[in-house]
């Protein structure tokens, strides 16, 4: 006997429209907010527009992309704003990867007070960047502020974000902002580690580095995975720190800081250029897809060795 | 299946009902834009009718309040600025008194947020009266800059979004430069509520005359000052190095004094004839880092560009190189006779006579707003005499009226040289960069450079400037 057809859930006939016309606000909601405005930059990539009401716009082809990448000394600054980008991925990435592991495992030892640790920890990712900003503009103020004095003890002296290693001082805020994220992941992963398998470890003698490696380490493959690539995508995209703590300054800028710089007359020529900021950030995007991608491969491939 | 059937309907009305909730706030503006100029603005007041329905409709109906005939609400936006964001409180209170019909909504940014805010703001046609600028309109793109991207004011302009005033009665009580600094293409787009210097420095002149320097007429008396000073003990000069900009505010003046005729040395970069690294150029550099890495106290880095006026006043350095707007501060907190005098950035004491500064906040009127009457009498109330000067006086800008006089310290100070005719717009503000040119091709930040380290040669700083500057001149 043959099994008879599953009965649709919304009946048949118009009714079976039912699922998608129930979809279609969702949809629509995505396509107007989220895809629109994509494919919307990435036409205006080709167009001289600027955001002005009143000013024709008109099709330039691919001139914006030539002048972002082979126009003068201007696309050698952009290529060295890529290149700052992909240096400031990298650092952060690992840095804040490392940090939020170590407190992780830090704050999930059975040791009076770890509550209030876990609460510490993670209430830099809680407050704006404007107030980040703004906290450590203060912390690294020099001539009084507090790492001025930290430094003074080993008779060190540093302008800090007004020195040429400001670029380095923002990587170190911005693993600061997040660490408490990347912490939050692990913790949740580390919490799902069923305790018997520690207790086989131990039984076959497993201490310490070795419990981690072959224990917790697999066991976290995918909070490992999923850090990684939350790291390397908010790292790419990130430029408001830079707005508060540098401003528009040469030898610092990201590529998401010149695309707003770009196309809200915050360069030196105080043009509207969104048609050119749209070319910038249709390359930023460009670049966040291909590492994404890549990440997502590596990422993949190990959670089918640690998790088949 | 009835009752299916009726809360399909209830739901879809529902869903009408929310729709249209969210789509009704944007209707309800402005329904009366076609008005531009002022010969429109009788058409733009919108009528009784329309009055109902419309806070920001005006009327110029005398019956309505049996007052001045204005009522509406009138959208202002100025920047921070907090001597004149008070002066603006205070006449909006007044305005409001003597128009009681009339409700100013007055928006504060600051002043990096105009151009953003101008573009939404005026596109969305949400603003009546704006802080247009706070550079003037000096930077238009010249013939000779072949390709350069026009500045956001002039976009604007190109747009149609600013209202021309040309004609306008209360132009008159301005002078005709301020007048030139606000026009465009045959048009007056803005009125210049002030200048401001941006090139001079404050002298503690009782410092110096106990460590037995002299006032500092060139550059060379201006460096044995210096060294006197040091050797005394004392500061030579503070900027406020933590905001990075005000570093370079003082060293316009030496970029103006080095190069009297700003406008020929704009026109001069474009041509080739003037390059960053020629001797004069590496001179500007080399000036540049002796005024960053000596002049400068160490003490310069952790203070913002408001708390170094503040420190100066305490009276243990000498120099102040700052902007004619911490003149407030300093006459407040200084226990000392003080003098601002033009950098004296040249061998030549004839050069260091000039003060080089900007036209500072400029009102415009946005070209379709619905209450252009309303907007012209309040530019107008704005410019009367009296009001005007005490907006000068509360802000310290240098005023654009004739009949106007700064009574503060720095108004003494600096009174014969206005009266000299010793004002002149600088480099920052005539200068457009060739696209494509990188971001060293500006060398009027040059000492920020030294000062931040990007560079330790000024040799080496200066033909870096002139190779991004023809990058973008395709040399």
């Amino acid at each position: 006997m043959a099994a008879s057809p599953q009965k649709n859930l919304f009946g048949g006939g118009r009714q079976r429209l039912y699922p998608w016309l129930l979809l279609l606000p969702g949809l629509g909601f995505y396509f107007l907010i989220g895809v629109g405005p994509s494919l919307a930059t990435a036409i205006y990539s080709f167009t001289d527009a600027t955001g002005i009401r009143g000013l024709p716009i008109s099709w330039v082809g691919w001139d914006n992309y030539d002048e972002f990448i082979f126009a003068g000394a201007r696309s050698r600054d952009n290529l060295d704003a890529l290149q700052r980008t992909l240096i400031f991925m990298v650092l952060v990435t690992t840095i804040q990867f490392a940090v939020g592991l170590v407190m992780a495992l830090l704050v999930n030892q059975k040791l009076r007070g770890r509550l209030v640790f876990r609460t510490l920890f993670f209430v830099p990712v809680i407050l704006g960047v404007a107030v980040q900003g703004l906290m450590w503009k203060l912390f690294l103020r020099p001539g009084g502020g507090p790492m001025h004095e930290i430094f003074g003890l080993f008779g060190l002296e540093s302008q800090f974000l007004g020195g040429p290693n400001a670029f380095y001082w923002v990587v170190v805020v911005q693993v600061w902002a997040n660490a408490g994220f990347t912490m939050v992941i692990f913790l949740a992963g580390m919490q799902t580690v069923p305790a018997d398998l520690y207790e086989a470890a131990s039984v076959d003698g497993a201490v310490g580095w070795q419990l981690f490696k072959n224990v917790t380490w697999p066991q976290l493959t995918p909070a490992v995975n999923t850090n990684f690539l939350l790291n390397i995508v908010g790292s790419l995209q990130a430029w408001m720190l830079f707005l508060v703590l540098t401003g528009y300054r040469n030898g610092t800028n990201v590529l998401g800081y010149v695309v707003y710089a770009e196309a809200f007359g915050q360069t030196a020529a105080s043009s509207f250029r969104q048609g050119y900021a749209a070319a910038a950030s249709i390359v930023l995007f460009l670049l966040v897809l291909a590492l994404g991608m890549a990440a997502n491969a590596v990422v993949g491939r190990r959670e089918r060795k640690y998790m088949s | 299946m009835k009752k299916l059937r009726l809360r399909r309907l209830l739901a879809f009305l529902f869903a009408f009902a929310l729709i249209a909730a969210a789509c009704g706030s944007s209707g309800s503006d402005n329904a009366s834009t076609d008005g531009g100029s002022s010969d429109d603005s009788a058409d733009d007041s919108a009528s009784s009718d329309d009055s109902a329905s419309s806070d920001d409709s005006a009327s110029s109906d005398d019956s309505a309040d049996g007052g001045s005939g204005l009522e509406g609400t009138l959208r202002v936006l100025i920047h921070q600025n907090p001597p004149g964001v008070e002066f603006m409180e205070g006449f909006n209170a007044d305005f409001e008194a003597a128009n009681p019909g009339v409700t100013i909504d007055m928006t504060v940014v600051n002043a990096d947020d105009i151009p953003t805010v101008n573009q939404t703001r005026l596109s969305a046609n949400d603003i009546d009266v704006t802080t247009i600028s706070v550079t003037g309109f000096a930077n238009a793109v010249q013939p000779y800059m072949t390709g350069a991207d026009s500045p956001y004011w002039q976009q604007l302009i190109e747009a149609g979004l600013l209202m021309d005033l040309s004609g306008q009665s209360y132009l008159s009580n301005y002078d005709q430069a301020a007048i030139d600094g606000s026009s465009f293409d045959g048009g007056t787009y803005a009125l210049s509520l002030g200048r401001t210097s941006y090139s001079g420095m404050f002298v503690n002149t009782d410092l110096l005359a106990d460590v037995g320097a002299e006032m500092p007429t060139t550059w060379d008396e201006l460096v044995t000052a210096c060294e006197a000073v040091k050797e005394a003990g004392l500061k030579c000069a503070v900027a406020g190095g933590q905001d990075a900009w005000p570093v370079f505010v003082g060293t316009y003046g030496l970029l103006g004094a080095l190069y009297p005729d700003q406008q020929a040395l704009v026109e001069g970069l474009w041509d080739g004839s003037v390059t960053w690294n020629d001797d004069q150029g590496i001179k500007l550099f080399e000036r540049y880092d002796y005024y960053a890495n000596e002049m400068l106290d160490a003490e310069s880095a952790g203070l913002t560009g408001d708390s170094a006026a503040q420190r100066y006043a305490v009276g243990d350095i000498a120099f102040g190189p700052m902007g004619a707007w911490n003149a407030g501060p300093v006459a407040d907190n200084a226990d000392f006779a003080w003098e601002y005098i033009p950098f004296p950035g040249s061998d030549n004491a004839a050069d260091n006579q000039t003060l080089f500064g900007k036209d500072d906040m400029s009102f415009a009127i946005a070209a379709e707003t619905p209450v252009a009457d309303l907007a012209h009498a309040y530019l107008a109330a704005f410019s009367e005499p009296d009001s005007y000067n005490a907006f000068a006086n509360a802000t310290n800008y240098l005023p654009t009226q004739p009949t106007a006089a700064l009574e503060s310290a720095l108004g003494t100070s600096i009174a014969p040289i206005l009266q000299a005719g010793n004002f002149a717009i600088g480099f920052e503000q005539l200068f457009v960069g060739p696209k494509g040119a990188g971001q060293w091709a500006n060398a009027k930040d040059g000492s920020l450079w030294m000062y931040n380290g990007d560079f330790t040669d000024p040799t080496e700083a200066a033909n870096q400037a002139q190779a991004d500057l023809e990058a973008g001149l395709g040399g």
